[in-house]
């Protein structure tokens, strides 16, 4: 960051020290206890960073160079029981790595890109899409679940906040697919069938209400579309000029945001039922260029935006149209990422700037 | 903003040759860093070079237009890529033998995230020459293809016969006016014919290629003539002739698409021809004959007048020649050098200038085929109002779009010392104002659109409409 431009609020983001990087960082993913994160760049490598001098330092201890990928990092996960995170890369691979080891575990390889990883809340099963392909590991690396063939390449997933249910998203709607990973060893014979979403267009990001109630996806001709999954009911929110490629729900479930283009919009759920009736509309135009990444800090109606113009805005739902802070980067921003317990952002710049930030309040 | 990557679409039938010239560009030590991005892995990989496996997805919308599609896979595939510090220098799509090149097209077009770090720089088509007269006939998609294609390379070549290959550039012209065709053995060329050429990027291919925005012409062949006294012109089809034409090659090898005994008439024009140097170079020639170009295409576009027997030839009109039967006309011309347009290739009428030295000739797109996909060209010199051409090109791609599949012209707007350049695929179009007009140049605007069906007169009377 290359300077604060400070809005009147009592919310901020203080900057608690930047580091740069040799490489444009893709993915950061951090430890559960917030005293380190990992960073994955293009180039490869992975960073392991140490925070737990912060904030008295202000300036980040060298990281830990991590030779993971050949060709560049493409995701980023940490278990929520801390033992175990993932990378995926441009080479293919899927790595599986112990917290406390620096020798990672090839968990699958194949020729077409592994772009997604998430780890479940609920659950030790780390969740990995492949083009067209689902798989679900268990701790132990071994292979719980695997859906092939869906109707489009998965952009998205998303696990349930309470089931054992997992959602991807991609051309074509999206698929709900069981996952028991406490049963039996090994690939089932024949999985459940998923519950099909189906869409005529293309989801790109895809979110479970706090509740699990109600699933929003983000699609490629720039609208968001809701289900509630008990109903069965959909509903479209519509209005935007371009892709929308991030909706998030903040902690309590009231507030859906969407960025698409340089248009970042807020719907309030308050009392409305089921997402059935339209939700109240609040359009945020801050920002001057096409906004690249948007994220609810964890339990909060905060939520930070940033985008091409590299402004970092901090933006508190439910007060009005004004963000309540806001930071200039050194480049277009490449990443946002909250520490579990929502206390601190990691920031990453295209120029290879990680920048980290304390939440207030 | 740093500079665009590259992104070259190389396309083609199924057995054109796609693989082979893809490893053989991996394969040579170009230096440059490729990515390339194919649905089925090659069979070379090396070092400085990226291959990324590929899973074709077409992205619709669901607001009912067919042709507004995207392909999913290359934009995310290309936001990745481009995260690296250490560029790479050009990225290379593969398609699919059976796709539809207009999607990936679009998709540079439609995402904003895209043209931000990547520049679409030519559709390249690779077609079998053995294999394409049949395609032509049952596989719509080769058509496609050929529409869409900035470069076609015309592989295999040396399976065919020249006659073959020369009517096979023919058809490929009647089909796409603009590309440029690239004949070749093995799919065997210079790399700087496939990349970094720019084409969509109208400025620097008329730097390029002057030729790249030449509309379709109405004749498909000119000759650059010098006449003695008593020249004469004699067309027929008599077997005894047929030997002593200078076309004969021709004739004997080619079956042509309309037969040479089916013509009852054609129609050809007669120019004056500034004189040639003699020994002139076939350059210096050709640009003889360029001038004429235009000039021709207005009298080809008059009432032709009847030719019977007995009628000398006059310059400057179009002229209605019976071939049903051997004929010899008189030419009403003085000695020197004459410019010949015909609207069928000469070998198809038995064309013969007894008495005169043909110093040049060249071959324009057949405009009278079976074919559901083809250009039109348009030009004119007048001024255009800039409200009326964005009503009618809206008008056009609101009704057309899903049959234009591409279209590219520079425009001269009225009190606009700078020319407007355009191009489009299906109905995503991209317009904007470039440099200014040089006082060396005719100030013309160009159109062309390639697509299904279109009907010139409608396009000619859109244009009209238009002048300020």
């Amino acid at each position: 960051m290359s300077g604060a431009a400070g809005v009147s609020g009592a919310g901020r983001l203080n900057p608690l020290g930047r580091l740069e990087l040799p490489e444009y960082p893709v993915d950061v993913a951090w430890a559960p206890d917030g005293r380190s994160l990992v960073a994955g760049l293009a180039d490869g490598s992975i960073l392991r960073v140490q925070l737990a001098a912060l904030p008295a330092s202000q300036a980040l201890p060298p990281p830990q160079v991590l030779q993971a990928h050949t060709h560049s990092v493409l995701a980023l996960a940490w278990q929520k029981a801390g033992r175990l995170w993932a990378s995926s890369g441009q080479d293919g691979r899927v790595l599986l790595w112990d917290a406390r080891l620096a020798e990672p575990r090839v968990l699958h390889e194949e020729r077409q890109w592994s772009e997604r990883l998430v780890f479940a809340e609920r659950v030790n099963a780390l969740a990995v899409s492949t083009g067209r392909t689902l798989r679900v590991f268990d701790e132990a690396g071994v292979l719980r679940y695997q859906h092939v063939g869906s109707a489009g390449a998965i952009s998205a997933l998303a696990w349930h906040p309470r089931a054992g249910e997992l959602a991807s998203a991609g051309n074509g709607g999206v698929l709900l697919h069981r996952i028991d990973v406490k049963g039996t060893t090994g690939v089932e014979a024949t999985p459940p069938a998923p519950r099909a979403l189906p869409l005529r267009a293309a989801c790109v990001c895809v979110a479970f209400h706090p509740e699990g109630r109600l699933l929003a996806a983000g699609l490629q001709e720039g609208s968001v579309q809701l289900w509630n999954l008990a109903t069965g009911s959909e509903s479209r929110l519509d209005g935007f000029g371009a892709r929308v490629l991030a909706t998030e729900w903040s902690a309590n479930g009231r507030y859906l945001a969407g960025a698409a283009g340089s248009e970042l919009v807020l719907w309030d759920f308050s009392g409305r039922s089921g997402g059935r009736a339209d939700p109240a509309e609040l359009r945020l135009a801050a920002h001057s260029e096409r906004i690249t990444v948007i994220g609810f800090r964890p339990g909060s109606n905060w939520l930070a935006s940033a985008g091409r113009d590299r402004r970092l805005l901090w933006w508190r739902a439910g007060a009005g149209d004004a963000p309540q802070d806001a930071h200039l980067l050194s480049d277009e921003c490449s990443l946002l990422r909250f520490s579990r317990d929502g206390t601190q952002l990691a920031v990453g710049d295209a120029s290879g700037g990680l920048s980290i930030f304390e939440c207030r309040p | 903003m740093s500079k665009r990557i590259p992104v070259t679409v190389l396309t083609g039938f199924l057995g054109a040759g796609k693989t082979t010239l893809v490893n053989r560009i991996l394969s040579e030590q170009h230096g440059r860093r490729l990515a390339v991005i194919e649905n089925e892995f090659g069979e070379v990989g090396v070092d400085q070079a990226l291959v990324i496996g590929a899973e074709e997805e077409i992205f619709e919308t669901s607001n009912g237009c067919l042709c507004c599609t995207v392909r999913g896979d290359l934009i995310r595939i290309l936001a990745q890529l481009r995260k690296r510090r250490e560029r790479f220098d050009a990225v290379l799509i593969e398609t699919t033998g059976l796709a539809d090149p207009g999607p990936v097209a679009q998709t540079f077009f439609v995402e904003e995230e895209l043209r931000e770090h990547y520049a679409l720089d030519a559709i390249v088509t690779l077609v079998d020459a053995l294999h394409l007269p049949q395609q032509l006939g049952d596989t719509p998609v080769v058509l496609e293809q050929i529409a869409f294609a900035d470069v076609i390379v015309l592989n295999k070549i040396d399976l065919v016969s020249s006659a073959t290959a020369a009517r096979l550039t023919q058809q490929l012209r009647a089909i796409n006016g603009t590309a440029r065709i690239v004949p070749t053995e093995a799919a065997r060329l210079p790399l700087e014919q496939v990349l970094d050429l720019g084409a969509f990027d109208l400025e620097r291919a008329l730097a390029r290629d002057s030729a790249f925005l030449e509309p379709p012409r109405p004749f498909e062949w000119a000759g650059l003539y010098r006449l003695g006294a008593a020249a004469l012109l004699r067309i027929g089809n008599d077997p005894h002739e047929h030997e002593h034409s200078e076309h004969s090659e021709h004739h004997h090898d080619q079956e042509h698409d309309h037969g040479a005994g089916t013509l009852t008439q054609v129609d050809v024009v007669l120019l004056p021809a500034p004189t040639a140097t003699d020994g002139a170079a076939p350059e210096v020639l050709a640009a003889t004959l360029e001038p004429l170009l235009d000039r021709a295409a207005v009298l080809f576009e008059t009432e032709a007048l009847r030719v019977e027997s007995g009628t000398a030839l006059a310059p400057q009109r179009r002229l209605r020649l019976p071939t049903t039967q051997p004929r010899e006309l008189s030419l009403a011309l003085t000695a020197g050098d004459w410019a010949l347009f015909s609207e069928h290739a000469p070998e198809e009428f038995a064309l013969s200038l007894p008495g005169a030295t043909l110093l040049h000739q060249r071959s324009f797109g057949s405009h009278h085929h079976d074919l559901a996909i083809g250009s039109i060209g348009l030009t004119e010199s007048r001024p255009l109002d800039a409200q009326r051409v964005n009503d009618w090109l809206s008008a056009v791609l609101q009704t057309r779009g899903q049959d234009i599949l591409r279209m590219k012209g520079v425009l001269q707007f009225k009190a606009e010392p700078r020319r407007y350049v355009f191009h489009g695929v299906h109905m995503t179009f991209d317009g904007k104002l470039e440099r200014t007009w040089s006082d060396a140049e005719t100030r013309l605007s160009r159109l062309v659109f390639i697509g299904r069906n279109l009907d010139r007169g409608e396009f000619e009377r859109g244009l009209a409409g238009c002048i300020a």
